[in-house]
């Protein structure tokens, strides 16, 4: 194998599939970066037990400076490789494989050797034959991704609740997370689309993909078969494994009706609720209340730590509508939920003190709710 | 064997002993504790089952009449969750970390 290429469109690729790519692995091959150079182009590998990441640097576009000399293909010592790739003097660099694996990387008058692996060794990235592609634009589909995985677990103790349930029937996306005590749902219509997927997506993948979408990516696509899904972002190939079982039904948990709607500025009641957790963080059971009085149209935010002292706090709010109202809640859950408003007019609907409230943007409503469940206090 | 490193081989197999005994004391607690929180947890899956069968049998009394659902096993079941037992299907019977919220054992809670 023996290529030349521009460096700064190489590390590029470096940096993308390294993203896959970690030295804590135990199966010793996936610490390193794969390259192989064929009549296309180069492609460069990086895996992991959940994700692959695969990047193809074109040889036709010119501005990669590419000239491919031999085909072949080698595994390289990822942190070494990219390490030296970054601090080689010349704007081109040229790499081959001599004798065995050994590979030369030269750039001016810079040379190194290193050791590489067998590339007959890496695991086969897993073939995704589906015909039915979903595709969405960049900005939407890290929208969608950056809405759910906030409502996503952490904890191992129940697995399938750290992915995002990704349904697609009837032409509308519907993704979902719960961690048991927020909800966070978003659907997107997609009438061109008749296929029907139902699928869990582990929530650290997704958050690695949302990093890779950027302002000037135009589209993602999407395709799914029995235990893998693959993104295409242009000229880069991102595999996911899903995880396995049923999703609890979440239909069932949101309230369908209201007894007290409140309107707020998302990002007026963040900075409430932030004030009255710097209290709550320091009690043992973490919660801040939020009291309504509907006829005369008061929003009060209040919180207190037995050690500290307490806080209270009158909350602008543009509409007030029926009964009365206190509910406690961990404050946590609420900044998360806010933060994905920004700075949106929000509609919060309560039911009870007892019974999960709703958050939807207060324009386009039908399309995200976030839910939270109270706390009960005695 | 010289009679310094006698010595201090003995001193340092003193030293591990001692910081072994601690450890057992420590494993001894937690295993005790451990026992404890299974028994308690049995106990209350076999409450859990019975409420279960009962939620069965009102189901099957609701279909042929319909009348309200037993207020007892739902003041149970309300008990256990304040008890700080998840109720749910999903976490069935485990133990609710430090009185946290849960949006399944809420609907059950709420049906
Ligand atoms: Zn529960």
């Amino acid at each position: 194998m023996k290529f030349s290429i521009k460096r700064s469109a190489f590390i590029q690729g470096i940096n993308m599939v390294s993203r896959a790519i970690s030295s804590k692995t135990t199966i010793p091959i996936l610490t390193g970066l794969k390259l192989s150079a064929s009549n296309e182009g180069l492609v460069l590998t990086g895996s992991n037990a959940d994700v692959s990441i695969e990047t193809v640097i074109d040889r036709n576009d010119a501005d990669n400076e590419l000239i491919i000399e031999e085909e072949g293909s080698i595994v390289l010592p990822a942190r070494f490789f990219s390490g030296i790739v970054k601090k080689l003097p010349s704007d081109k660099m040229t790499l081959s494989v001599a004798n065995g694996f050994q590979t030369e990387i030269t750039s001016g008058t810079s040379s190194f050797t290193i050791n590489g692996l067998d590339a007959a060794d890496y695991p086969h990235l897993p073939e995704i034959e589906n015909d039915n592609e979903i595709s969405l634009s960049g900005d939407v589909f890290k929208e969608i991704i950056n809405q759910t995985v906030i409502a996503v677990s952490n904890q191992e103790s129940r697995p399938i609740l750290t992915g995002v349930h990704f349904v697609l029937k009837d032409g509308t996306l519907f993704a979902v997370a719960t961690d048991s005590h927020r909800l966070s749902q978003r659907k997107v219509a997609l009438p061109d689309n008749q296929g029907e997927y139902d699928v869990i997506i582990p929530g650290s993948s997704l958050s690695e993909l949302s990093k890779m979408i950027s302002d000037d990516t135009e589209n993602v696509k999407m395709k799914i078969t029995e235990n893998q899904v693959l993104f295409t972002i242009g000229n880069t190939y991102f595999y996911s494994r899903l995880l396995e079982g049923t999703y609890p039904d979440t239909s069932r948990l949101i309230p369908k009706d209201s007894e007290t709607n409140v309107q707020f500025d998302a990002y007026e009641l963040l900075g409430a609720i932030e004030r009255a957790s710097l209290l709550s963080h320091e009690s043992r059971n973490n919660v801040v209340k939020l009291t309504i009085k509907a006829n005369v149209k008061q929003v009060t935010i209040s919180g207190n730590s037995p050690d500290v002292g307490n806080v209270e706090e009158e909350v602008e709010s543009k509409e007030v509508v029926g009964n009365d109202l206190e509910i406690s809640f961990n404050p946590d859950y609420m900044k998360d939920a806010l933060r994905a408003f920004g700075h949106s007019m929000i509609n919060v609907a309560f039911t009870s003190s007892l019974r999960p409230f709703t958050l939807v943007p207060s324009e386009d409503a039908e399309n995200f709710i976030e839910l939270i469940t109270p706390v009960r206090t005695f | 064997m010289e009679k310094r490193e006698l010595y201090d081989g003995i001193k340092d197999l003193e030293s591990q002993t001692e910081l072994m005994l601690t450890q057992f004391t420590e494993v001894r607690k937690a295993l005790t504790e451990v026992m404890e929180e299974n028994a308690e947890l049995r106990i209350e899956n076999q409450h859990l089952h019975d409420f279960i069968n009962e939620q069965k049998e009102n189901v099957e009394n609701d279909n042929k009449k319909s009348r309200p659902r037993s207020s007892k096993s739902r003041e149970n079941l309300e008990h256990l969750f304040n008890e700080g037992f998840h109720v749910c299907i999903e976490f069935y019977g485990s133990h609710r970390e430090n009185d946290e919220s849960c949006i399944f054992c809420n609907e059950i809670l709420n049906r």
